[in-house]
């Protein structure tokens, strides 16, 4: 180990003077182990780091084919390595002036190693979480109602949170939020999304129910969760088996297909059918978000293909979920989508050429 | 699909190092590399400017806070003991990690090291 007398040496050669220099002079040396290359280096953010600091864990997950995805209890971060010229090393026994505090009188070594050095580190990046495969992987076996009888039903393709986390490459909490937004719901453990039919089957039931009451729907605290999947059940329905639709017949037999009192807008459509007001007659046909491929360009590939022109409004509740963060879809169209004016509206087309 | 644990200790959280950041490589003189060798003396003068001083150079630098902090990890392979069983090889421990500590600040030194010269030949 170096002396004082070595250090004030190696000072006079280097022609510094003691006397502007601190008291404490720090010898670094390499640890036995620095090469080892046991330790890695992990950027973090500012939520990150209090989450570490408060002594939670964090997840990575990926398949071989994948790219790794890091996860906390509610957000993903995208996973890559980022290279520097520079060499970093990570000394633990090193202060800095601030904090060496009084500065003793006589000079003072401090024997620092050098515990590891990298010149790469990992690189996060907070990303939307790919969650289509959750409504895949529900659809394998969606619930057709309690067995009958004393026949179970099979444990095949019933999934746990557990089993989730251990295929999808997202937070439990993001999970969790998808799972309430396609309506699963948890039976017996397993999560399970209804089967169409059983789903339309309930729907009925309940509304007879209030029906045969005389509740009137207005005042049933249910109306707030049953006019909306009721409804958008029986237009699913009508939609699924045609193509297109003449609008005004579809509102009309819509309106009766529901119960009495029960209200049918289009606005209730977003996101589940598609209207064509330049059409003559004007048109509705069946598009649901969930169909469309996940990948942003991919998205407004497809959206593009099916139609070349797209007003703001129209569009939007299909791109509403590639937003990150803090983005608008107005944003996401200025950069994806080339505007102009058509009729007095603000229309978007595709930035390169659509394969139709 | 593979889930590698990060873990953190709970309590106080981690502790917090220091790095030191340098241009390019450092390779030891005979090429033994570098575990176990020195380094080099670490000044400050009075105002705080950290001064390193590396084999024949020396580095001015300055102390910098990371606008994104670091956290240093520990890999805990899972590769199963030596002396256990080699049947038992097909129960590995899965790969993990563990945050050792923290990293919030830095001392870099850019600046073109200032070769020291040692040995002035006398005018003849």
């Amino acid at each position: 180990m170096r002396t004082l007398d070595e250090v004030r040496a190696t000072l006079q050669i280097a022609k510094l003077k003691e006397e502007d220099l601190q008291a404490v002079t720090h010898c670094l040396s390499f640890g036995e182990n620095a090469s080892s290359g046991d330790y890695s280096l992990m950027e973090l953010d500012d939520t990150l780091c209090r989450h570490i600091e408060a002594g939670k864990s964090l997840t990575i997950r990926g398949d071989k084919d994948e790219h790794a995805v890091l996860c906390s209890e509610d957000k993903t971060y995208d996973l890559k390595i980022a290279d520097t010229s520079n060499l970093l090393l990570f000394v633990p026994g090193c202060r800095t002036p601030d904090q060496l505090g009084d500065h003793p009188k006589h000079p003072q070594l401090v024997h620092a190693q050098i515990w590891g050095y990298a010149s790469s580190y990992w690189e996060l990046k907070r990303q939307r979480p790919k969650l289509k495969k959750l409504k895949k992987l529900l659809m394998e076996s969606p619930y057709t109602g309690p067995p009958v009888g004393t026949e179970e039903e099979a444990p095949e393709n019933k999934f746990t949170m557990e089993d989730f986390l251990e295929r999808i490459q997202a937070s439990r909490e993001e999970i969790e939020a998808h799972l309430q937004k396609i309506h699963a719901c948890e039976i017996d453990g397993y999560w399970r999304i209804l089967d169409f039919d059983y789903d339309l089957k309930l729907l009925g039931h309940v509304t007879q129910l209030v029906d045969s009451e005389s509740w009137s729907f207005s005042r049933v605290p249910l109306r707030t969760c049953l006019e909306d999947p009721c409804s958008l059940a029986m237009a699913q329905m009508l939609l699924q088996n045609a193509v297109k639709f003449n609008l005004s017949e579809f509102q009309e037999v819509w309106q009766q297909s529901v119960p009495e009192g029960m209200g049918t807008r289009l606005d209730q459509l977003r996101g589940l059918a598609l209207v064509d007001r330049n059409s003559r007659p004007e048109t509705i046909s069946l598009l649901r978000v969930e169909d469309l491929p996940e990948e942003t360009l991919a998205r407004f590939n497809a959206l593009f293909s099916m139609r070349e022109k797209w007003a703001h409004d129209d569009i939007e509740p299909y791109i509403q979920d590639l937003c990150g963060e803090k983005q608008t879809t107005g944003a996401l169209l200025t950069k994806h989508a080339r505007s102009s004016m058509q009729n007095g509206v603000k229309v978007y087309n595709s930035r390169r050429p659509v394969a139709t | 699909m593979v889930q590698i644990v990060i873990s953190s200790k709970a309590g106080e959280g981690p502790p917090e190092w220091l790095l030191v950041e340098l241009q390019g490589e450092m390779v030891s003189r005979q090429n033994t590399g570098l575990a176990g060798n020195l380094m080099g003396d670490l000044h400050y003068t009075k105002e705080g400017v950290p001064v390193l001083i590396v084999g024949h150079h020396i580095l001015y630098g300055k102390q910098v806070k990371l606008e994104k902090p670091f956290a240093v990890l520990m890999k805990h392979s899972g590769l199963p003991q030596d002396d256990e069983v080699a049947m038992e090889s097909s129960q590995e421990k899965p790969t993990a990690y563990s945050v050792s500590a923290l990293i919030k600040k830095k001392l870099i030194f850019k600046t073109r090291p200032k070769p020291i010269i040692t040995n002035v030949p006398k005018k003849v």
